[in-house]
């Protein structure tokens, strides 16, 4: 309980972090938003005039209190660009790219446990060299590579499923997986790759210490032995990687979005540091930074789940 | 009586082609019906891998059985172990033969509970599950006197101490009664009066099931303690076969001889005026004792030393309490003596001599060394104080740097002090080499081209390379293999009486400190709770703590078995303490002017 607290606190701390560096970023760019929503060529009286209706010539400590008092309320302001009230706008985007990183993620860890645990069984023989090469090349080659690779193919040559576009899993469930099935792959590709790695360095810690051998001396079989005894003691540093590749997850989705024509956070973000859209920059940055800091603590969670040391103490 | 399990001109290899290393070249033995066989030998005999053969375990470490026969007498016959398929093996592991390993920390899997790791071997070997499982985990815990047994099933590994842990790993081994256990190396890890209870559990269980048991140890006063029959094993052969009594009263082969020559016995140096070094096999001239001088002249004053290590806690981190490791600790170590700090893990007698060096700041007190107070010395004064007191670790592999050459790191602190340059550096180095008895054209070699004495050769080199006054030496032979131990104790004692040194000799083992100690300081929970004169300290030990360590320690002869029944000794209390503890001075009382012992309250 005590550790949970702990984590909940110190997350708590990094969010209100995270806003203040958010604010402070966006303050020091260049231009302010009644310039943004009036254009350069307009009227310095005029634009005097909106910067008092807007408060931005209040100090910036009561500006950084109006914004996150609107955040704790739902008032998140306008778009800019949209022309729409921003919660509502990011909301539906979360929902888009939660559904992309979280089937890229299920790929991945479905894909990547086996592999590693494979390649850290046969350890030094053909079948590791293979599962090593094999997560070389994947690491190596960025996430737009495998995306356009993948249109080529599930797209172009063999017309399965579509290139792009987004349709939300409330109105066509079948639909949005279809939809969403090629930019999660082009993203999990890489990520699987990284696990595999993890899952079989950490396998191979664990195949070494003594209480595998004490488990094979009980006359356990193999199989009991590897994937139970093994692989229970693996899966809680390899879930803690996981999580922190949300994070590189949400930072990749800005490209594969794009590529995609996936209207979710990444595609969001990117228009909205496109324009200039400095509430919605705003508002973008600290939910990407919010999501990415509660699947870490959701993580920490389930650590204490897997590992009795950590519910203990 | 037909033999349980018969070996015969086993052959065990490691790696391929060119890389093929032998590990076991030929071995044979037997083992009957309840007896226990020691196997012992130093590392690399082959032992363990012997050992992992019987169960076929060695193939996982990537070994292969290339020749020879492992039957084993079962119930339905005689079965080849080194030919059996994977099924009859783990048909077998578990059931037919039990083993327990050496580090009791790792042996059991950290995320699963006690009880599931008992029923295991039960599940896959007796079909059992639920309340009938649970049932005999509970005998099974009781069998090896685990208090609360009901409690411990729910338990995981990390909530209980090493000792406990080794316990259940008994019990797990012991689940299914197996006809043979085999233990390796049990309780190498453990301090001595854990090692006691161990070893009388094992020969409890022993008697009571009937079962054999096949020890491997390195240890030779163990092997007095607990063999029926000995096989002693050197670069994987059986050098010597026979009873315990034989071995150790009337070894044939030339290296039992001189394995049982480096033995120090706990006890074979009553009478003796002072430390004296082993005489191995080989020594023509008669060690001579290292008399210390009529008027002894103080080198280092320990007086009240304290050192508090502090507990963080709470999301702010903040200081919570302390862990006391050292407490109202004083003492007087004489030139050209040795003082030795005696005590099992978490005493606090290394935190002591890191305290001495300030390699952890202490807490208060005082330490003078000639004339000069270390612990409020400032950074230069303490440097140059440094200078006089050298510090030997217990891992020589660790304490190297593994890309340095050897020269260059035993050159080091010259140049540090910049005591010594060019030419002359390196005839100072080539000397120091000489002093440890090392040939001069190992200077050029790295740490990994030794072995582990040889290591530590170069660490107590490095050591005396600024000609110091004192050294702190920290466990510094207790990773050796015995004959190695008594080499470089022996090596020390000859510099003690070459140059005037004077060793702090930090070691849980008695038996090598009654060996090399004009005087003894007995620790326990950051206390001294004993000191003086080694006479005094081991012919007439005083506090209750002393007298319990030295009926633990197992002595290297089997004429003096020691080993009773169950034994229990008590668990060392906690050593953290709120903020607000105030601590007792330390009081002692005097038997003799020298000979005092801890106030018991």
């Amino acid at each position: 309980m005590a550790y949970i607290l702990n984590r909940l606190l110190s997350v708590l701390l990094t969010l209100f972090l995270i806003s203040v560096i958010t604010f402070a970023v966006t303050n020091i760019l260049p231009g302010d938003v009644a310039m943004m929503i009036m254009g350069t060529q307009s009227n310095p009286e005029a634009l005097a005039g909106l910067r008092e209706t807007l408060g931005l010539n209040d100090p910036l400590v009561v500006q950084y209190g109006r914004w996150i008092g609107g955040l704790l309320t739902g008032d998140w302001g306008q778009s800019l660009v949209f022309k729409e009230a921003i919660g509502p706008l990011i909301a539906q985007k979360v929902v888009a790219s939660s559904l992309i990183v979280v089937m890229s993620m299920a790929v991945a860890l479905i894909a990547a446990i086996p592999l590693g645990v494979w390649a850290a069984v046969h350890r030094d023989r053909w079948q590791d060299s293979t599962s090593s090469t094999a997560a070389l090349v994947g690491v190596s080659l960025p996430d737009f590579f495998w995306g356009i690779m993948l249109i080529l193919l599930f797209a172009r040559a063999l017309g399965w499923l579509p290139s792009s576009g987004f349709v939300h899993p409330g109105d066509d469930f079948l639909g949005a997986i279809r939809h969403a099935f090629l930019p999660s792959l082009a993203l999990g590709l890489g990520l699987m790759a990284h696990l595999t790695r993890m899952t079989r360095a950490t396998m191979i810690g664990i195949m070494g210490q003594e209480f595998i051998r004490v488990a094979r001396a009980k006359g356990l079989s193999e199989r009991e032995v590897v994937w139970s005894y093994g692989l229970r003691n693996a899966v809680g540093p390899v879930l803690t990687v996981a999580g922190l590749q949300i994070g590189y997850l949400f930072g990749s989705i800005i490209v594969i979005e794009s590529l995609f024509n996936f209207t979710g956070m990444g595609w969001l973000t990117y228009q909205a540091l496109l324009n200039r859209d400095i509430p919605l920059i705003q508002s973008t940055v600290f939910v990407i930074a919010a999501v990415v800091m509660l699947t870490n603590f959701l993580v920490d969670l389930l650590y204490v789940v897997i590992d009795p040391r950590i519910r203990l103490s | 009586m037909t033999p349980i399990v018969r070996i015969d001109r086993l052959r065990v290899t490691f790696g391929s082609g060119a890389d093929t290393v032998e590990a076991v070249k030929d071995v044979s033995f037997e083992i009957a019906p309840g007896e226990t066989v020691c196997v012992v030998g130093e590392s690399g005999s082959g032992k363990s891998v012997t050992s992992l053969s019987l169960m076929r375990l060695v193939e996982f470490d990537g070994g292969q059985i290339v020749d020879g026969r492992l039957t084993l007498n079962c119930e339905t016959g005689p079965l080849d172990i080194a030919t059996a398929d994977s099924s009859a093996m783990r048909d077998l592991r578990g059931d037919e033969i039990g083993m327990i390993f050496q580090e009791p920390m790792t042996s059991l899997n950290p995320v699963f509970t006690i009880e599931r790791q008992l029923t295991d071997g039960l599940r896959v070997h007796r079909r059992m599950s639920g309340p009938a499982a649970r049932d005999r985990a509970l005998e099974l815990l009781k069998e090896v006197r685990i208090p609360e047994p009901e409690q411990r099933l729910q338990q995981y590994p990390h909530e209980l101490s090493g000792g406990m842990r080794q316990r259940i790993v008994i019990a797990i081994a012991m689940a299914c009664r197996p006809r043979l256990l085999i233990a390796d190396e049990p309780t190498t890890a453990l301090d001595v009066t854990i090692q006691a209870e161990i070893l009388a559990l094992i020969n409890r269980l022993k008697r009571e099931t009937g079962m054999a048991v096949m020890f491997i140890t390195h240890d030779m006063a163990v092997v007095a303690q607990i063999a029926d029959r000995v096989v002693v094993m050197y670069r994987g052969e059986v050098v010597e076969e026979g009873p315990v009594d034989q071995i150790f009263s009337d070894p044939h082969a030339a290296y039992t001889k001189s394995l049982l020559a480096a033995v120090p016995r706990l006890g074979e140096m009553r009478g003796k005026p002072a430390p004296e070094p082993l005489r191995l096999v080989g020594d023509i001239v008669d060690p001579k004792p290292l008399l210390p001088k009529a008027d002894p002249e103080p080198l280092l004053q320990v007086s009240n030393l304290t050192t508090y290590f502090p507990v963080k806690g709470g999301p702010l981190r903040r200081h919570v309490a302390n862990v006391h490791a050292v407490e109202d600790v004083s003492f007087t170590l004489n030139k050209g003596e040795t003082l030795s700090l005696v005590g099992e893990s978490g005493c606090g007698k290394s935190s002591c001599g890191r305290s001495i060096l300030r390699l952890v700041e202490p807490t208060s007190g005082t330490v003078i060394l000639g004339h000069q107070n270390v612990v409020d010395a400032n950074p230069r004064d303490l440097r140059r104080l440094r200078r006089q007191m050298q510090m030997i670790f217990q891992d020589p592999f660790a304490s190297l740097n593994p890309y340095m050459r050897l020269a260059a790191q035993v050159a080091e602190p010259l140049k540090n002090f910049g005591s010594a340059s060019g030419t002359d550096l390196i005839d100072k180095v080539a000397s120091l080499f000489d002093r440890v008895e090392l040939p001069r054209d190992y200077m050029r070699r790295f740490p990994h081209q030794l072995s582990g004495g040889q290591r530590q050769r170069i660490a107590i080199a490095r050591a005396l390379a600024l000609s110091p006054k004192l050294i702190i030496a920290d466990e510094a032979v207790s990773a050796l293999d015995v004959s190695v131990q008594a080499q470089v104790l022996n090596l020390m004692m000859e510099l003690q009486s070459d140059l005037g040194l004077s060793f702090l000799f930090i070691s849980h083992d008695m038996a090598v400190v009654e060996r090399v100690s004009h005087h003894v300081a007995v620790m326990y929970q950051g206390r001294i709770v004993e000191i003086g004169p080694r006479a005094a300290v081991f012919g007439d030990p005083r506090h209750p703590y002393t007298k319990a360590l030295m009926r633990a320690v197992p002595i290297a002869d089997p004429s003096r078995r020691t080993f009773e029944d169950d034994l229990d000794f008590k668990p060392i209390p906690s050593p953290i303490h709120p903020l607000t503890f105030a601590a007792q001075p330390s009081q002692y009382e005097e038997i003799t002017p020298e000979h005092k012992v801890l106030h018991i309250s």
